[in-house]
């Protein structure tokens, strides 16, 4: 079995190319797909304008240590999510998260753009129990957004959802 | 990335909300990059984040943190409030699309999910008041908001809000009964709800409302009425949805927050002034525990929830069982089963907090089948038995077993057949009774009978263990059959390991006490037959039919026809359960027997004259006295004579005899008939040197075996890769037994004893006896090898990947093979020594003294001589023998040498001659002969060889000298053959050779000096 592992060239948006393992880089349904469609162009590049070598470095982390799991289904529904049943996050991957925030908001980005829905669900847990038990302006900062309600507005809004506050 | 579509938002407030924030933000906003495939990052942002991530980010975040991510900003409010994230946090609770929201009593009879909501929300009006006294809050403070600040608590505001919900234009369809006059409503959208008081100041509120009242201006920045405003959207379907159910769970959750105990809980939440349905409170458990799940996180505190929920789920459990147990009772399976149901289904929601579900597991445990063993003594299966010789032996009759076997059986389907009817099918009571049944009654019951044949003895403990095994098997069938069309949640291999479980403890001392028993069997078999042939008196063999193979017109034939009965025996059953039947022996023996004499009959040396010859057998092993006692003169002279060479090899019984054997010659040559009468006789017993009734039984015995090993070949795991190891390890031995014990020292006797044939110790010529008899060994070898082959076709090749040509059985098949093939060309070598040296044997005795030098004027019939025929007849006898026996190539070989060792002794031969000129056309007649023999071989090499020899027969018939000498020089003419040197040899045979010597010499040498000189 001295097959040759098949391997893919990724580009990233610094021009830097990484060489992959297949099963690694199929995790990400995106390049699969766009694999599938390209067929067996070797040594041909797959450009990934939107994420950037220190983030592909990372997510390939990911990549290689889950290779052996089976890969989700493709037609899988979000509604339908037995396998979000649980909201803890794997040993494994919340040290792996464990990043300042910047690169976790580039984590997600990249996973979200390479479809990579268990690393997307995993960097989405995170930013959630970042979000757990803060304030309003707590959770702004966090998202780097500003409060454009009115204060009626926001006394409306927190009306219509007191029932959730117990 | 079309499967993102549908995530992607396609609100129509989105865009411009959207467009918005991005223009304020534009400095952290990242600019989305086109992307090959790029709905993803071109979709909206929040902030900088797309959309559907915040989506996802919202989806796991505990449902009391949603209004503080609501109030932060508008486009999170909005995503808060998207039915998405809603419509998954309902269908995980079970819920569909409530558009009958504003009911108070929530009803949706066709429900595809196992959807808790009906009992919880019939609760005790109790329950309702107070759920609405505590949380008015949330709507009353709507209203008074658009009230401008009534701030009243009035309970109806829970209905106000809900037709305010629906009446939303898009609000779905609402179809409830009691909402007729919303779906005009809808319809139209006029406030037609003028019934209430604030009826109109809501739907002022709805964009596309008519009623152009502005009474909530200050509430939106936007223009009134826009459903841009995406914070100020009214919630969707799925969001009041979850909303009324949340709300409906909350008087629970204090309840369960403020209990004191578990059982306390459960009276709180079934109290008794309104009893519940052992079902309906199962349901309101099964709610809350959907309800409580980490999933959602509904609540802070939903955690410490849970546990107070799980412990009173388990204080349920038990009055369910209580109800169980009463039904039983009373039979009445149905509210057994309305028990079982209420009970398991909280227990499976609770998730594992107990090993085995005690309802199921208690009524497992009263079935009486696991109280009355008592009567059944296993020992029974084993009885004593007369044998002839009068002595007591034990041996095994499973008929008490069958007994209890269908007793437990028959027990175990009635009470199947009613737990598959009362019990939940997820619930698997039948797997953990069938469980129960097999290690407790039937391993029960096996594991003595086990121990108590293994101390009786090996053979017994053998057909046990496997009879036992197919006995217990007969309960998964059982099962499978009960279980009939519910196979998804019991399959086979669940039921087929609780077999395997209970026996398991048995399998590694079988594996190897079967492998080992097949050892000693093996070796018995082939130590009866050393026995046999060693058998100090040789009359005392079998003497065989005669060559069986040789003698029939077509050996393929007899071979094809073995074959198929040795096919047809492969198929005749083992009997594995032992029965007493009808016979007066074990049932085991009786099958066994008869599989072997169906396959002694196989033996074609038995289908001539076997009668005599099976008389003959018993007789043999009466011993020697029968035999010594009728002509001892004659045993003995044949016993030293051609029996030596064997004997030698068994043992020193005859070791002082070789030294007498010139004068037993002497002696027999005097009374030639009678010798070759007794040479005829003991070269059967080469045939039997390897006897096809001793493959027969090794391969019967070994059948036996592999049968056995055979029952536990589905075993998983491990244990089953014992078992397949073992069934090879079975197979090996008889490979084993078979070529280095049976066959390989057969032929090296037979080989030995043909290298020892002195043809001129022999009368006949035209045949070797032990060549013949080899020939018919290697019929009888290539026989054993196509059974071996057919059985390993037939019982073997399940198990061995044919493929493999690592694996062990196909390694040592080969080497089986191998050593048959070595065998075979080892005699064949002896063979063809024999053979030649007795063709020399007939030239030299045979040819004349003047045969080619005849006395001048002798009338010449120029037909061969009689050496020459006897030569060839012998020859052609023996190579015709071989033919369909051994392969092709086996064959060329053996050709071609017998064509090169003839050229060579042709050669000696001539040159011992005296050849007159009238002698050289004999030669040349015989060489023809010779020649048109070889030619018959088909063997190109020696063919031409022997066209070059009959060339030679020329230098004889050539009177010249001169021309003589022209002729031995012209090499060409002998093909490369012969040398000058050599040609010049074989004239000086010639009778005339003094005479023509020099004029020779000289035309020879003279020339080719004077050549030589003229080429340089």
């Amino acid at each position: 079995m001295a097959e040759k592992k098949q391997t893919v060239i990724l580009q990233t948006s610094d021009d830097e190319q990484f060489t992959v393992e297949k099963v690694v880089a199929e995790r990400s349904a995106m390049i699969k797909s766009m694999m599938e469609d390209l067929g067996d162009q070797e040594g041909q590049a797959i450009p990934l304008p939107n994420v950037s070598s220190s983030v592909l470095t990372k997510i390939l982390e990911y990549c290689d240590h889950h290779k052996t799991e089976p890969l989700p289904a493709p037609d899988a529904n979000d509604a339908d999510d037995s396998r979000r049943k649980t909201s803890e996050i794997g040993e494994w991957d919340s040290r792996w998260i464990q990043v300042d925030q910047e690169m976790l908001f580039e984590i997600i980005l990249a996973a979200n753009y390479l479809d990579i829905k268990p690393l997307l669900d995993v960097g989405c847990k995170t930013v959630a129990n970042m979000i757990k038990g803060k304030t309003p302006e707590e959770i702004r900062k966090l998202f780097n957004i500003t409060n454009d309600f009115t204060p009626e507005e926001e006394e409306q809004i927190r009306k219509e959802n007191e029932w959730a506050e117990e | 990335m079309d499967k993102w579509a549908p995530i992607a938002p396609s609100k129509p407030g989105g865009p411009s909300n959207q467009h918005n924030l991005s223009s304020r933000f534009a400095s952290v906003l990242k600019p989305s990059k086109p992307s090959a495939r790029g709905s993803i990052s071109s979709g909206p942002l929040v902030g900088r984040w797309p959309e559907n991530v915040v989506l996802r980010i919202i989806d796991f975040l505990p449902v009391p943190d949603l209004p503080h991510v609501a109030r932060s900003n508008r486009a999170l409010a909005r995503l808060v409030k998207d039915e998405r994230g809603w419509e998954v946090r309902c269908k995980w609770l079970g819920l569909v699309a409530d558009t009958s929201i504003a009911s108070p009593k929530k009803e949706t009879p066709t429900n595809p999910l196992q959807t808790p909501k009906k009992p919880s929300f019939s609760v005790p009006p109790s329950h309702k008041s107070r759920q609405l006294s505590t949380n008015d809050d949330d709507f009353g403070d709507f209203s008074s908001q658009a009230n401008g600040g009534v701030g009243n608590n009035d309970v109806f505001e829970d209905v106000d809000f809900g037709d305010f919900e629906g009446a939303k234009p898009n609000g779905g369809s609402l179809n409830s009964k009691k909402e007729n006059n919303l779906l005009d409503f809808d319809d139209l959208p006029l406030p037609s709800n003028a019934n209430t008081a604030k009826g109109q100041q809501k739907t002022g509120f709805f964009a596309l409302s008519p009623n152009p009242t502005p009474t909530k201006p200050k509430f939106s920045s936007q223009p009134f009425g826009y459903p841009s405003s995406a914070a100020n959207d009214p919630p969707g379907v799925w969001y009041k949805t979850y909303q009324k159910y949340h709300l409906s769970m909350i008087p629970y959750c204090e309840i369960l927050r403020s209990s004191p105990s578990p059982s306390s809980t459960l009276s709180l939440l079934f109290p008794s002034n309104r009893p519940l349905s052992l079902p309906d409170q199962s349901n309101l458990l099964l709610s809350l525990i959907l309800f409580l799940s980490p999933r959602l996180q509904p609540l802070r505190d939903w955690g410490f929830l849970r546990q107070a929920l799980l412990a009173a789920s388990d204080r349920f459990d038990s009055t369910c069982l209580v109800a169980f147990e009463v039904s039983d009772g009373k039979k009445d399976e149905n509210g057994m089963k309305v028990a079982a149901e209420s009970s398991w289904k909280v227990w499976e929601a609770g998730g594992g907090s107990r090993d085995q579900w005690e309802c199921g597991r208690v009524w497992v445990e009263k079935r009486e089948v696991f109280y009355d063993t008592a009567r059944w003594d296993s020992a029974e299966n084993i009885i004593k038995v007369q044998s002839p010789t009068g002595a007591t032996t034990r041996q095994l009759d499973f008929t008490p077993m069958d007994a209890f076997i269908s007793h437990v059986l028959e027990a175990f389907r009635i009470d199947a057949e009613f737990a598959k009817r009362v019990f939940p099918e997820n619930a698997r009571v039948i797997l953990s009774f069938c469980d129960r049944v097999a290690s407790d009654v039937i391993g029960e019951y096996i594991h003595p009978l086990l121990s108590q044949a293994r101390a009786v003895s090996q053979d017994l403990f053998l057909q046990a263990t496997a009879a036992t095994f197919v006995q217990a098997w007969k309960l998964v069938d059982l099962v499978m059959e009960v279980v009939g069309d519910e196979q998804s949640t019991i399959p086979r291999t669940k039921v087929e390991d609780t077999v395997f479980r209970m026996f398991e403890q048995h399998l590694d001392e079988y594996l190897d006490d079967e492998t080992e028993r097949v050892k000693h069997h093996l070796e018995d078999i082939c130590k009866a037959w050393d026995q046999q042939l060693g058998a100090k008196d040789p009359g005392s063999r079998v003497p065989a039919g005669g060559p069986t193979f040789l003698t029939s017109d077509n050996p393929d034939q007899v071979k094809r026809n073995v074959l198929a009965g040795f096919k047809d025996a492969l198929l005749l059953p083992v009997t594995i359960v032992p029965r007493t039947v009808t016979f007066a022996t074990n049932a085991i023996v009786t099958g066994s027997t008869q599989a072997v004499s169906g396959l002694a009959m196989l033996n074609p040396q038995k289908w001539t004259g076997s009668n005599g010859k099976i008389v003959k057998k018993e007789a043999a092993e009466g011993g020697d006295v029968v035999f010594e006692l009728p002509d001892s003169a004659e045993i003995v002279e044949k016993g030293e004579g051609d029996e030596v060479d064997e004997l030698d090899e068994k043992s020193g019984y005859n070791l002082e005899v070789p030294d007498e054997k010139p004068e037993k010659e002497v002696s027999r040559a005097t009374t030639p008939n009678g010798t070759s009468k007794e040479k005829e006789d003991s070269f059967d017993k080469l045939q039997l040197l390897v006897s096809l009734d001793t493959a027969l039984e090794l391969i019967q015995a070994d059948r036996d075996s592999l049968k056995r090993a055979e029952t536990f070949a589905r075993y998983p795991g491990r244990a089953g890769l014992h078992v397949r190891e073992a069934i090879e390890e079975i197979f090996i031995l008889m490979l084993k037994a078979a070529g280095d014990r049976h066959i390989a020292p057969g032929f090296r006797i037979a080989t030995n004893q043909m290298s020892t044939y002195k043809p001129s110790e022999h009368e006949s010529t035209t045949s070797v006896a032990p060549l013949l008899q080899f020939f018919e060994l290697v019929h009888i070898g290539d026989t054993i090898q196509s059974m071996i082959q057919v059985y390993f076709d037939k019982e073997l090749s399940p198990y061995v990947d044919k493929t493999d040509f690592l694996n062990a059985v196909m390694r040592e098949k080969k080497r089986f093979e191998s050593v048959l093939d070595d065998a075979v060309a080892a005699g064949l070598n002896a063979g063809i020594e024999v053979l030649m040296n007795q063709v020399e044997h007939i030239i030299i005795t045979k040819t004349g003294p003047r045969e080619y030098y005849p006395v001048e004027g002798t009338p010449m019939d120029l037909g061969p001589t009689k050496g020459c025929r006897e030569a060839i007849k012998c020859l052609e006898m023996h190579c015709n023998l071989l033919r369909g026996s051994t392969s092709k190539e086996v064959l060329e070989v053996f050709y071609q040498e017998v064509g090169i060792r003839l050229q060579a002794i042709l050669q000696r031969h001539l040159k011992r001659q005296i050849i007159s000129l009238e002698g050289g056309f004999q030669i040349i007649a015989d060489l023809n002969t010779y020649h048109a023999f070889v030619a018959s071989l088909k063997q190109q090499r020696i063919t031409e060889d022997f066209a070059n020899l009959k060339m030679l027969g020329h230098v004889y018939i050539v009177s010249d000298a001169k021309d003589l000498a022209q002729i031995v020089r012209d090499v060409t003419r002998y093909g490369g053959t012969f040398t000058p040197e050599d040609i010049y040899e074989f004239i000086q045979r010639r009778s005339d050779w003094k005479k023509i010597e020099k004029t020779v010499d000289k035309a020879m040498y003279a020339l080719s000096v004077r050549e030589d000189c003229v080429i340089m």
